[in-house]
């Protein structure tokens, strides 16, 4: 799958295309406008990331150029603006996320493939790891054959982290995704912990305990091969 | 004014007595009428004529003054508009104009710098704190990674995602503080409360927190929609993290008059006018910001309202009202 990563700032474009890359995808750097401008034009990409700050041209321009002309690529923005005007003016220009600057990396992953889920039909509607199913179109988990009874968050948990599989994932970036950013720290990781124990709990009830790791202090893995 | 018309009085007065005291010493008896009345007709008249003169110009300064406060009450430090005052025939007000403009200048150049700065804090520092978070993060991801080096990376992380917090915070205070939201709208506290509960319905639920609603009737008030949300996001977070560990409870009243929030806890250390302080920590709670009480205060300064905090029979309460 191609990725198109379009990001000024080297540090953060080297970062992107070393984590994705692990992920499978094939990504390729624009660090401008205009050669984001110029790719977009010749190749075709499955997905883009586009900054909106660009050197020589504003990123939403991108984005309008990309969807007056195909309609699959999925489209991302990454902008340290927060105001919901913008964001607004991101998605109606036809952008399918928005993520603010600093997000996680595990979160720009969940979303790629949130949004690959959406657009094309065949990528990944159930997600396969031998004895534990997740049925994203049902929103359904199959554990050893059983179908648990998770609550929202743990389903939206559980996901996360099986997007994320054989990856660290930080309780800080667990929180930010099920709360966004206004929830402090010291309420969300009470409760992180909390909900992680009863989807533990149901998973070894069905002999899948071996999926969830805890790594002690940082956070949680998912486990599979 | 009357302090100056009691003057008037006891000077004319005086004035008078000695203009009479004089005429009684200099002149002869039976002029005494004549010359007095020569003296007294046109001092009266000078007299009135002062007076009509002052009560003109009194009018006058009164009428520029009223001038003067109506252009500080329309001035708007975001407008880019130039303040003007009109040219006055008193000096001392042309002066004054003079300095105000000045002074004007210097807030607006002020304002527009500390503006530049929150924008510029926003922007410019998000980038490497996100650098720095995936590179971090990218390390956890090594497969030969020793636990020791793990705790390490462990740290780091926690420690840019309190900084970018910190931060987040901050510029969220600054914005509010510039009155940077432009979603205002009448707000129904009933409804707001209700929305933000929602995002801790899970919360609640696991720490076996009971909701204790009191609706008499809604609180209304024209504020930012953003910022109501936040604001209560604020209240509910604090009401559950100060809340009691058994039996928890939050109490939520709303009448047309007030709102208060209010839950069981340990006894706060410091004096209550304090809590609404920055970076002034109740908890010993190391994820807290201690920003969140300062933001609420912030958000109701802006938006009309009142908060006040009491402790009572072992209970936290804020009260929100009207100005």
């Amino acid at each position: 799958m191609k990725v198109l990563l379009i990001e000024d700032e080297p540090d953060l474009l080297r970062l992107m295309h070393r984590y994705l890359k692990k992920e499978g995808y094939l990504c390729e750097e624009a660090k401008t406008f205009k050669e984001g401008f110029i790719k977009i034009n010749n190749f075709e990409y499955e997905c883009a990331v586009i900054d909106l700050n660009l050197p020589g041209g504003d990123g939403l321009k991108l984005v309008d150029i990309m969807r007056s002309e195909n309609t699959h690529t999925g489209i991302i923005i990454i902008s340290a603006r927060d105001k919901i005007e913008d964001r607004i003016k991101g998605l109606d220009m036809g952008a399918d996320d928005y993520l603010t600057k600093p997000f996680n990396l595990s979160e720009l992953n969940a979303r790629i493939k949130a949004i690959m889920r959406r657009k094309t039909n065949q990528f990944d509607q159930l997600l396969n790891f031998g004895n534990l199913i997740i049925n994203l179109d049902e929103r359904k988990v199959v554990a050893d054959g059983k179908v648990l009874q998770l609550t929202k968050k743990e389903y939206n948990i559980l996901l996360y982290l099986a997007r994320n599989k054989n990856r660290v994932v930080t309780k800080d970036s667990i929180a930010e995704h099920l709360w966004g950013d206004y929830m402090d720290n010291a309420v969300s990781f009470d409760f992180i912990y909390a909900h992680v124990k009863n989807l533990r709990k149901k998973l070894v009830e069905n002999n899948c305990g071996e999926y969830l790791k805890t790594v002690y202090g940082i956070g949680y893995k998912f486990e599979a091969v | 004014m009357k302090k100056i018309k009691r003057l008037y009085l006891v000077f004319s007065v005086v004035a008078g007595l000695i203009g009479l005291l004089l005429i009684f010493l200099l002149f002869p008896k039976e002029y005494f009428f004549k010359a007095s009345l020569i003296l007294i007709i046109p001092l009266s008249c000078l007299g009135i004529s002062f007076r009509m003169i002052t009560r003109h110009r009194v009018r006058l300064i009164r009428k520029q003054l009223y001038q003067i406060i109506q252009t500080l009450e329309d001035f708007d430090v975001d407008e880019p508009t130039d303040v003007q005052f009109d040219d006055s025939p008193f000096p001392l007000f042309n002066e004054l104009n003079e300095y105000l403009i000045e002074l004007i200048d210097r807030i607006r150049s002020n304002f527009q710098a500390n503006k530049q700065f929150t924008q510029n804090a926003s922007h410019e520092l998000q980038t490497p704190l996100a650098i720095i978070k995936g590179n971090a993060e990218l390390l956890l991801q090594s497969p030969n990674i020793k636990e020791k080096e793990m705790e390490a990376i462990g740290v780091v992380l926690q420690n840019v995602n309190r900084l970018a917090k910190l931060n987040g915070a901050l510029i969220l205070l600054s914005k509010i503080e510039h009155s940077r939201f432009a979603d205002n709208a009448k707000i129904s506290f009933i409804q707001t409360i209700e929305t933000t509960l929602k995002n801790f319905k899970d919360i609640i639920r696991i720490q076996e927190i009971t909701i204790e609603k009191n609706y008499e009737a809604d609180f209304v008030q024209e504020m930012s929609e953003t910022l109501a949300e936040t604001l209560f996001n604020n209240l509910f977070q604090n009401a559950i993290r100060y809340n009691i560990v058994e039996n928890g409870v939050i109490f939520i009243t709303t009448n047309t008059k007030q709102c208060i929030i209010s839950n069981p806890g340990k006894s706060p250390k410091s004096e209550p006018i304090n809590l609404f302080k920055r970076f002034k920590r109740e908890s010993d709670i190391e994820e807290s910001l201690g920003l969140g009480l300062s933001i609420v205060q912030s958000i109701c300064e802006q938006s009309g309202l009142d908060i006040n905090y009491t402790y009572k029979n072992n209970l936290h309460s804020l009260t929100i009202q009207r100005k």
